[in-house]
């Protein structure tokens, strides 16, 4: 049957995508790009959680970035105070430096009232606040505006263009509240996470372990979450929403569930990649990143968790390695633009959907019995 | 004395000071097959679309075994035991037949409690039970999408037996279709009396003859008659109105 070698031959993918990246350094013992390979094996999570809103729930978020950002802003809060550069302020306690370097004459060296809005650092003075603020504000965030969104029906491109709005706003808002958050500049010199005494310096090969695991981890919750009848009930609202409110479902609980969850896998991406790059920036939420995010995914495959991660992961790599060669370096952009016209044009399920047709079209050479034969009606 | 299964009363909507539906007013008992005829405009659909909560009604009632559903949101009227089978086949294109089966098996509807992988028993027998009445076993791996039109309105019509609607609407469940997919489409039909109450909606008087018991005919909104098909076929209000002077042909 089809199911069955569609399915062996997704678990080998799964399983040899997963074996590939956690031994990954064993052949590899250059730490720069093993740091490098961990930030594109980030965006491939992000991969994932496109792939999820856009090719299961039909959800086409142009904001991605939006809840990346927040995920990242807030554990490089925590990481922030836990940098040299907070704490050697002549203070007892922690205070950012660009704090310091801005507050007006006479303000007191302390967390709670250097300026307006310091006293919201507080809580992140507990490294494990930012990370679970990390999951917890951008899924939050996703449920408080997807919920509008669904339960007014909104579809299609004015959920595209309210996503992409969003990203924009809130990168304006960031960019703005520059005394708590460092503005254009961002969070930078930041401190490593340190879990149990252990620090994850980002150019260790535990810090590549730690991404390559969270992201097998996340691939494969998520890929049981679609195969779960929930899941199937998404894909369901995605092809007509209308039967699957007919049959019972309340379409707008299950879009703004996977939303979130796609939003709570951003937000993951955002905390691993603060820890791979030591840095907090609003360029996180530039329009040109959440769309980059979607053109992986649609190179890889929208309709495959796996397909949108490798092609976040293979368009990273390609384009870090094009871009030291100095003819390449401008030419870049205009290729990747033409490589998803044509993807678009000519592979609409990416490289994911090349493979699956590769596998249909080997497999029934390989089957028993007669081919499946033509619909037949009972002629009376 | 059968129980009421759908009770409709007073039921009507106007867009725009125009009457689609007006005052509509009829009961289907439980286990009945009611046809509904009418020339086009008549309000058929609308009444359809009225009782399913498609469109909001601005008068009247309607009560599902004796609970009231009127204006209710979609998936609420679905759960209450209303099954409802469109003109153009509404399936899900981009599932298996198979799949579009397990997704009718709506027993559980809230996100969490579907968190899990496989069907349960009662579910995956039912399934069976329609595959074999619909005759789909073939093409269980098929996308949807991929089926003839017969094929996808007999999908459509398994998917409101998988999903064990009370009382299943069906709007004109045999366009579009060949003589030999409009036999079977009544032989279908013709299993589910009685266990399930069914309103058609239907132009072809050859497939009505074939299934109808009563039939009710709307003219303007409005109910025009109501009773067997002798008896509608000998009203005269009905021939002015509808059939013109040659009966029911």
């Amino acid at each position: 049957m089809t199911i069955t070698t569609r399915g062996i031959a997704e678990s080998l993918a799964y399983g040899g995508f997963i074996a590939a990246i956690l031994l990954l350094p064993l052949v590899m013992d250059d730490v720069f790009w093993l740091n490098r390979i961990a930030k594109y094996l980030v965006f491939g999570m992000l991969g994932v959680a496109i792939a999820l809103s856009w090719g299961y729930a039909g959800v086409l978020n142009l904001g991605q970035g939006l809840f990346f950002g927040l995920g990242a802003y807030m554990v490089a809060m925590s990481l922030k105070l836990q940098s040299y550069t907070s704490l050697q302020q002549g203070s007892d306690t922690p205070v950012p430096d660009f704090m310091l370097w801005n507050a007006e004459p006479g303000a007191p060296t302390d967390l709670c009232c250097i300026n307006q809005g310091s006293f919201l650092w507080i809580p992140f003075q507990a490294q494990w606040f930012g990370i679970v603020m990390a999951l917890i504000v951008p899924t939050l965030i996703a449920l408080a505006l997807a919920w509008p969104i669904f339960r007014l029906r909104v579809s299609g491109v004015y959920v595209a263009i309210i996503t992409l709005a969003m990203v924009l706003l809130v990168r304006l808002l960031i960019i703005d509240a520059q005394p708590i958050t460092n503005g254009f500049n961002g969070l930078t010199d930041l401190g490593w996470l340190t879990i149990g005494g252990f620090e994850f310096d980002p150019y260790l090969v535990e810090t590549y372990y730690l991404v390559a695991v969270s992201l097998a981890i996340a691939l494969l919750a998520t890929r049981w979450l679609v195969s779960t009848k929930a899941g199937l009930i998404l894909q369901s609202t995605r092809d007509d929403a209308n039967r699957a409110r007919y049959l019972g479902y309340n379409v707008a609980a299950y879009q703004v569930f996977f939303f979130a969850v796609s939003a709570g896998i951003a937000g993951f991406a955002g905390l691993l990649y603060v820890i791979a790059a030591e840095f907090a920036s609003p360029s996180f939420m530039d329009l040109a990143f959440s769309i980059s995010m979607v053109v992986w995914a649609a190179v890889g495959g929208r309709g495959s968790l796996l397909g949108a991660c490798i092609g976040a992961i293979l368009i990273n790599t390609i384009e870090a390695t094009a871009s030291e060669t100095e003819v390449l370096q401008e030419a870049w952009k205009a290729i990747i633009g033409l490589v998803f016209v044509l993807v678009v044009l000519f592979m609409p399920r990416g490289l994911a959907g090349v493979a699956l047709d590769a596998v249909a079209w080997i497999a029934p050479k390989r089957k028993l019995g007669p081919a499946p034969l033509a619909q037949q009606e009972p002629a009376e | 004395m059968r129980k009421p299964a759908l009770t409709i009363d007073g039921l009507g909507v106007s867009f725009g000071g125009f009457k689609a539906v007006d005052g509509f007013t009829t009961v289907v008992n439980d286990g009945e097959l009611r046809v509904v005829l009418g020339p086009n405009g008549a309000g058929k659909t609308t009444m359809m679309d009225l009782i399913s909560g498609k469109t909001a009604a601005t008068e009247g009632k309607v009560y599902l075994y004796g609970q009231e559903i009127t204006n209710k949101p979609e998936h609420e009227i679905a759960r209450a035991g209303i099954g409802r089978k469109f003109q153009i086949p509404s399936i899900f294109r981009d599932l298996r037949v198979r799949e579009n089966l397990e997704v009718a098996a709506a027993r559980e509807t809230s996100v969490f409690r579907n968190l899990r992988l496989g069907l349960r028993k009662e579910e995956r027998d039912r399934i069976e039970e329609v595959i074999d009445l619909t005759r789909l076993g073939d093409v269980l791996d098929t996308r949807a999408g991929d089926l003839s039109h017969g094929q996808m309105q007999w999908l459509e019509l398994g998917m409101l037996i998988v999903q064990d609607a009370r009382v299943i609407l069906l709007d004109e469940p045999t366009a579009g279709m060949t003589q030999a997919e409009t036999l079977k489409t009544s032989r279908i039909i013709n299993e589910l009396k009685g266990k399930h109450t069914l309103i058609v909606v239907e132009h072809d008087m050859a497939f009505v003859r074939e299934i109808a018991e009563r039939i009710t005919v709307m003219h303007m909104g409005k109910l025009l008659a109501e009773g067997s098909i002798a008896q509608i076929e000998a009203d005269a209000a009905v021939r002015e109105a509808y059939l013109g002077s040659g009966g029911i042909h």
